[in-house]
């Protein structure tokens, strides 16, 4: 495999968007390679819309810059011409239909594989003859969602594209996202369903009122974060008093003599041998799922 | 001490209703409505004033008994300004002169707040989030309707005040009074009544104007046509004439006003309490023909979208225009037996009416208004599809701003421009069914004469989307409508010739009784430009909205 040379698919280099003296976003610096699946986390009012739009040049930065394959960003006509956008909250015309919307963004687009979108709109079970006022939240998302998959776009952004899908939907979605993955797309995705994120994102990105507070991979992140160790034993061991000395443990909860839990933080090593000297039954790990660690993120605000 | 009921925890026992929630959507429904309500009233109440006053010190006694009696006697004039009566006395000149405008202005001002204020509401979703409360559909119609009656009133007082104040009768002001704000109750019912039957604030309104317009045209025939005279009971611009303000000062028929405002609005009161929330009564068809072979493009979508209003608004001008060409020789007549009138009109900005061509450029002069907001009302379009969100796909991809707001503004010319041409076929159309003698040739040329003024409108308009797209229309119908009114002023009281030339009337040649000007054409041609360059400067530059 070789490492991608060209442009970034995305960059932000010293972002900030004020709205006023609100500073939806500050100061944001972020790089997304080609053909990696992005997710982008952060509370509601964190600025991820706010980031969107001015990746899309929908909204001026009040300073910085961002790049779409290295085409700025204030430049729609060539910066548009690598990506394909699904917004959460999807407005049509009333009075055009399905098929008519559909054609209109695929006229103006970066090009469409009409045979792909027909299959999409199958996939979707999208009724594309009805008239745009008669759809649901769903469908006018569907409407979105196939104009924009259709498009095999190098760069997809996409803003809590599944909120209002139901789950047969949104697994059809996520089938999509890993064929585009599988074609090399990029993919910028904004979203609360955590286990969507976790499911397709490789890599993630945490903000935080306006400011970006984390950047990592899943696997280094949860390489950071605590696991919960669960030990049960077969007689009693006393000696494992001391494993609250331990470096990294913390949370040391005996629920009965035979059975014990902790929160691990970096490598297991100290613990294991300590372990090795008790009679062990049964060893259980457990890494933290995506919404611990997010939580924790959120936690430490009111903290 | 004991106590017979338990004291409360804080957080378990429930906090009780408010007692009346038909109160807190009022409230909602005023703020929506005051500011526009204050506008309106200042117009209506300052121009009527204003025309009252400089009536008194420039007017007085130049028009003598026989001539009035002439004057009213025509049915042209009748038919175009309404049947002059009293003119003599400042107040009934006022009425002769501004009445139809007020009227029009407030009755087309509330019914689309009528419908801004229920349909829109609805169609945003926001109306939603009320009903989810203890508020049944029928109240926010009710509420609705309760607002717009006190914001007619509001109108009302404020002309009955202005020209009172500027010294004319008080029976006569009242009454003038309360036919404005009559008409602007009734046109607010209209406008709610419209917003229950059509599912779009965009077509309730159009329907709602629509209406109130044909209520004007069936005036106008009602005093041009005496066998039709039982027409002019059916619109508020017709009882206008009936009630006579300063001449007969007749209360009577303004219990036909009440009728004309309660019917629209006891209907939509039904209507209300018998269809979904989210639908009007009348539905399209959820399913369309083959797709059109228009969406596949900027411009294809630009034409799609203006075809329609581009229709609507031919079709009424049309008519309008329709009926003057039909009125040529009436009018020539008229003025040939009287020219004391002829000499008045040129003093009012009709100029050369004693010829057929003259006629018709003076009338000619009157469409750049309902062309230019033809244009200004396309961008208001646009302005409103970015506030929906419904652009926000559209600018996700490879379409930079100016080019589609650039198509639409090039489209929405070609629209103005088949406007104007449909008003010029029209007047041939009625010339030559009464044989006044005006060329195809002449008639189209006089009617596109005022695209300048249309594009200036269209420029305006640019300006404000792009510097202040919340007021896109207002801004965009100021070149022609404010550039009429200016000008009409300026000419009638003798203004200096600078503020005059402020007018983008001032700079139109009276074709086809004189040739184009040229120079006054490109001069305006040139300001549009500026104005839209400017506009898709800022509209570049700025956030977009929604």
């Amino acid at each position: 495999m070789t490492l991608p040379t060209g442009p970034a698919a995305l960059r932000a280099e010293h972002l900030s968007k004020h709205f006023g003296r609100t500073r939806a976003v500050d100061d944001l610096c972020l790089e997304v390679p080609p053909g990696e699946v992005f997710g982008f986390l952060g509370p509601n009012g964190a600025g991820k819309s706010t980031t969107i739009r001015t990746v899309l040049g929908l909204l001026r930065p009040t300073s910085g810059r961002v790049e779409v394959f290295g085409d700025p960003a204030g430049d729609v006509e060539r910066a548009h011409r690598h990506l394909a956008y699904v917004p959460a909250d999807v407005a049509l015309w009333p009075g055009l239909t399905g098929r008519e919307c559909l054609d209109l963004l695929a006229g103006v687009g970066p090009g469409t594989d009409p045979a792909y979108r027909d299959e999409l709109v199958e996939r979707f079970a999208l009724d594309v003859g009805r008239r745009a006022r008669t759809y649901s939240t769903g469908n006018r998302q569907k409407v979105a969602l196939v104009a924009a998959f259709a498009t095999r776009a190098p760069l997809l952004v996409l803003d809590e594209p599944t909120s209002g899908l139901d789950p047969l939907m949104e697994r059809e979605f996520r089938r999509c996202l890993a064929e585009a993955a599988a074609r090399g797309q990029t993919v910028f995705l904004s979203s609360h369903a955590l286990a969507e994120v976790e499911a397709v994102c490789t890599r993630v990105g945490i903000l935080r009122a306006g400011r970006l507070v984390e950047v990592a991979g899943l696997a280094e992140l949860r390489r950071l974060r605590r696991s919960e160790v669960t030990v049960s034993l077969v007689r009693p061991a006393p000696e494992l008093e001391r494993l609250e000395a331990l470096p990294g443990v913390a949370d040391v909860r005996w629920a009965t003599p035979l059975e014990v839990t902790l929160a691990l933080t970096g490598p297991p090593g100290p613990v294991l041998r300590a372990l090795g000297a008790a009679d062990v039954a049964r060893l259980d790990v457990r890494e933290p799922s995506l919404e611990e660690i997010f939580l924790d993120y959120y936690g430490r605000d009111a903290a | 001490m004991t106590t017979r009921t338990p004291p409360r925890v804080a957080g378990t026992g429930r906090p009780p209703a408010p007692a009346h929630p038909g109160t807190a959507v009022r409230r909602a429904v005023v703020r929506q409505v005051r500011r526009g309500t204050v506008v309106v009233a200042v117009l209506c109440g300052g121009l009527t004033a204003f025309v009252a006053q400089e009536y008194e010190q420039t007017l007085s006694g130049a028009v003598g008994v026989g001539s009035l009696t002439a004057l009213a006697e025509n049915p042209a004039i009748r038919t175009l300004f309404g049947p002059p009566l009293a003119l003599d006395d400042p107040g009934g000149f006022t009425v002769w002169r501004t009445g139809t405008v007020v009227a029009v202005l407030a009755g087309v001002w509330a019914a689309l707040a009528g419908t801004r204020v229920t349909r829109g509401e609805e169609e945003a979703g926001r109306a939603d989030l009320l009903l989810a409360g203890r508020v049944r559909p029928v109240t926010l119609v009710r509420t609705a309707l309760a607002v717009l009656l006190g914001a007619g009133a509001g109108v009302g007082l404020a002309v009955t005040a202005g020209v009172w104040a500027a010294g004319t009768a008080w029976a006569g002001a009242v009454l003038f009074g309360v036919l404005v704000g009559g008409t602007a109750v009734a046109g607010g019912a209209l406008g709610v009544l419209t917003g229950q039957l059509l599912t779009e604030r965009r077509a309730a309104s159009g329907l709602a104007v629509a209406v109130l317009l044909t209520g004007l045209l069936a005036r106008m025939v009602g005093d041009g046509v005496p066998a039709l005279a039982w027409l002019q009971w059916l619109s508020p611009f017709g009882l206008l004439g009936r009630v006579a303000p300063y001449a007969h000062d007749r209360w009577a028929p303004l219990l036909a006003l009440g009728v004309l405002a309660a019917v629209p609005a006891v209907l939509a009161v039904v209507l209300a309490g018998t269809r979904d929330v989210g639908t009007g009564r009348w539905q399209g068809r959820d399913r369309a023909r083959p797709p059109s072979r228009l969406l596949r493009s900027l411009p294809g979508l630009a034409v799609h979208r203006t075809r329609r209003p581009a229709a609507t608004w031919s079709l009424g001008v049309a008519a309008y225009f329709l009926l003057i060409g039909l009125l040529a020789t009436a009018m020539l007549d008229f003025l040939r037996d009287n020219p004391v009138f002829a000499q008045m009109a040129a003093a009012v900005g009709f100029a050369r009416l004693a010829s057929v061509e003259g006629y018709a450029a003076s009338l000619f002069g009157l469409l750049a208004v309902p062309v230019g907001a033809f244009a200004a009302a396309r961008v208001a379009a646009l302005a409103a599809d970015e506030a929906a969100s419904r652009l926000t796909l559209l600018y996700s991809r490879p379409v930079g701003r100016v080019r589609w707001a650039g198509w639409e503004a090039a489209v929405a010319a070609a629209g103005a421009a088949l406007v104007a041409a449909a008003a010029g076929v029209a007047t041939w159309t009625g010339a030559s069914w009464v044989g006044a003698g005006l060329g195809l040739g002449g008639a189209l040329g006089g009617a596109l004469s005022v695209l300048p003024v249309a594009l200036l409108c269209l420029g305006a308009a640019l300006l404000a989307l792009g510097w202040a797209p919340s007021v896109v229309l207002p801004v965009g119908v100021l070149p022609g409508a404010g550039g009429f009114l200016l000008l009409v002023l300026a000419d009638s009281f003798g203004w200096p010739a600078w503020v005059r030339g402020l007018s983008p009337f001032a700079h139109l040649a009276a074709v086809p009784a004189e040739p184009w000007d040229v120079a006054g054409a490109a001069g305006m041609v040139v300001v549009a430009l500026a104005l839209a360059a400017a506009g898709l400067v800022g509209y570049v530059r700025r956030d977009l909205r929604g």
